[in-house]
């Protein structure tokens, strides 16, 4: 597939990228590919890299291996300023000293474009981002979500060919990040802009993304569609981060977990059906009973539309998802897995 | 609560002030009569404000006229000098984490813990005919400057005691301006030069303006350097001050010159409320 005509139509191709701090290797021989107009996320828990990694693109960091190509063009010996990618800060990075506009107009202004072609393109995007009326305001007066567009403003008017953005909306309380999270989205498909998106936030991710890249240690274990992420992860570690799991050593063999070393299985919360045990015909569907695993309710969380039952088994604790009707704290139940994920050392071993 | 302190200002700041006022208007009864009974070539009031005539001699005489033109020279040289170089170190000291630019931060501070007059004696054999400079260069078959007791001597003894203070308050402001702001400028296409222009100084103003407003004030006024290291004549008016009041016995002369001295720190010190200001405008946001 690496022909030369796939080469050049790629929005972003990142090979063998590493990144040493001292004797720290905190990006791996890192591969990743976001095609034009695709919204890619690199999703991982907090110090795995993302920074690092987004960093080394917009060239605020060199790499110590790797190649970075923004539309079939080597970067990774250029400074930011001659890079053709637009960086959305976490914490925005106005100039405080600079109006909402002049903001916006920095960067057009260092291309040295007429003045009323400035006005005209800065105008076009402030309306973008619903921000003409605060044009003239210091970013200081203005409310996070409201700086959080300016900062979008001022890269989306450069028109680059690569969208950076670092945990974007990490600095927004929940329902604003909710709704500029689908603002961002919109527009980014409107626009077409190839993006890549950092972010802790599995919601975030799964939310915006076209393809999640999931990191882990500085390597990425698994880039694909939000779906295809939960229902199929490819290691533990993905299935752990995206979703919850429930984690049972050894495998499941006819409703019983047989242990085995190295193994492990896992079962989504929504997977993990409760039988209440004097239910009429618990006993009889499915296994014998002695072949079935037994749990009883030990704590209920309501969760709005659904609850989260947690069940004692044996010595461990399962999540489950129960819609409508809840059971009782210290209900005994009858626990069927479905949909079993089984890891061997990590690595998913069947497909579903 | 506040009274103490007004008080204390009114006495020990305020009444000086006034006394000497009107003294420099040619009052010479009151609190001024004991420095009056010695005083020589004095302008005695001659209506009910006073008189000008201290100020008339004192600014038309040729030899302080000079002396206040190379006052202001000297003090406007020197601001500008610790300015570019305070600002540059503080940027070096932003910008780069090598050991040098450390290094060069702490060397930079050092003349704050050596006595001004030490300082000022150090510069002199540095630079005298016999001194280190020309000692070195005359090693290589160079005929090096002899500064000592130049106008130059005293403009590189006041980069040297006013350094520590201006890098100091420079480079809190620089270093105050974060990472994110600079490579959001970067990363807009700006260079390191348009970046440092265009977002770190218009960052730094205030402390600038401060220490710029200092530094001013404090060589405009200063006595110990000019003194030491400067020439007979011309020289800076905290010298003429000094010899007027002490060896010409001319007190009135002196206070005069002091106002003078006293009017050019207000306009820079407008300066300087000006940024305070700006500060709290800010603060209020
Ligand atoms: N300049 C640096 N020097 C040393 N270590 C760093 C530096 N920047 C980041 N790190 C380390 O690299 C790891 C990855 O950091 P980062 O990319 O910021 O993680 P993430 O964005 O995924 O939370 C962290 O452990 C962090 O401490
Ligand atoms: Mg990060």
């Amino acid at each position: 597939m690496t022909t030369q005509a796939a080469r050049a139509t790629d929005g972003l191709r990142i090979t063998g990228l590493v990144k040493r701090f001292g004797d720290r290797t905190v990006v791996d021989d890192l591969d990743l590919t976001v095609h034009p107009g695709e919204l890619v996320s690199l999703l991982g828990p907090s110090g795995c890299g993302k920074t690092t990694t987004l960093r080394m693109v917009a060239g605020f960091l060199a790499a110590d291996g790797g190649s970075i190509e923004i539309e079939g063009k080597d970067v990774v010996g250029l400074p930011p300023e001659r890079r053709p990618s637009a960086m959305v800060f976490q914490n925005y990075a106005l100039w405080p000293h600079m109006t909402v506009f002049k903001n916006v107009a920095y960067p057009l202004r260092l291309r040295r474009l007429p003045k009323h072609e400035v006005t005209d393109r800065v105008e076009h995007v402030l309306g973008l981002v619903n921000l003409l009326h605060h044009r003239d305001s210091r970013p200081a007066t203005i409310s996070g979500g409201e700086q959080q567009r300016a900062a979008l403003a001022r890269a989306l008017v450069q028109e680059p060919q690569l969208l950076l953005l670092d945990e974007p909306l990490s600095n927004l309380d929940a329902k604003l990040r909710v709704k500029v999270r689908e603002d961002i989205r919109e527009l980014q498909q409107r626009l077409g802009i190839t993006t890549v998106l950092v972010t802790h936030d599995q919601d975030e991710a799964l939310s915006m993304s076209d393809r999640i890249a999931v990191m882990n240690g500085g390597r990425i274990e698994q880039v694909s569609a939000p779906d295809e992420l939960y229902t199929d992860p490819r290691t533990e570690f993905v299935a752990g981060f995206v979703g919850q799991l429930n984690s049972l050593p050894g495998r499941l063999v006819g409703g019983r977990l047989v242990p085995e070393e190295g193994l492990l299985t896992g079962v989504r919360p929504e997977d993990v059906r409760l039988i209440p045990v004097d239910e009429p015909g618990a006993s009889a569907a499915g296994h014998a009973p002695q072949d079935r695993l037994r749990g009883r309710v030990v704590r209920v969380v309501p969760r709005g539309a659904f609850h989260e039952l947690v069940v004692e088994v044996e010595d461990r604790t399962l999540h489950s998802l129960a819609v409508g009707q809840s059971l009782p704290v210290g209900q005994e139940v009858y626990v069927d897995l479905a949909r079993p994920l089984l890891f061997r050392d990590g690595r998913r071993l069947q497909e579903r | 609560m506040a009274l103490p302190p007004i008080v204390l200002i009114l006495v020990f700041v305020g009444l000086p002030i006034v006394t000497a006022l009107l003294y420099s208007l040619g009052h010479t009864g009151g609190l001024n009569s004991v420095t009056a009974t010695i005083a020589q070539h004095q302008h005695v009031a001659t209506s009910w404000w006073g008189t000008l005539d201290a100020y008339r001699e004192v600014l038309t005489n040729a030899r302080l006229q000079r002396d206040l033109a190379l006052t202001v020279t000297v003090t406007v040289v020197s601001t500008v000098a610790v300015m570019l170089v305070a600002f540059g170190i503080a940027l070096y000291q932003r910008l780069s984490d090598s050991r040098l630019a450390k290094a060069l931060a702490v060397l930079a501070i050092v003349p704050m813990f050596i006595p001004v007059v030490i300082g000022s004696w150090a510069i002199l054999l540095f630079y005298s005919g016999t001194g280190f400079v020309r000692t070195a260069l005359a090693q290589i078959g160079v005929e090096g400057p002899v500064w000592a007791y130049t106008q130059t001597a005293i403009i590189i003894g006041s980069v040297w005691t006013s350094l520590p203070f201006a890098v100091l308050m420079i480079s809190s402001g620089v270093q105050a301006v974060p990472d994110a702001v600079i490579e959001a400028s970067r990363d807009a296409g700006a260079s390191l030069a348009r970046t440092v222009w265009s977002v770190i100084l218009p960052m730094a103003t205030v402390p600038v303006i401060i220490a710029a407003t200092f530094t001013a004030i404090g060589v405009l006024g200063s006595f110990t350097v000019p003194y030491f290291t400067g020439p007979n004549a011309p020289t800076m008016l905290g010298v003429d001050i000094n010899n007027y009041f002490s060896s010409f016995n001319q007190p009135q002369q002196s206070v005069v010159m002091a106002f003078v001295v006293f009017a050019l720190a207000s306009v820079i010190g407008a300066a300087y409320v000006w940024a305070n200001f700006r500060t709290a405008a800010k603060a209020v946001r």
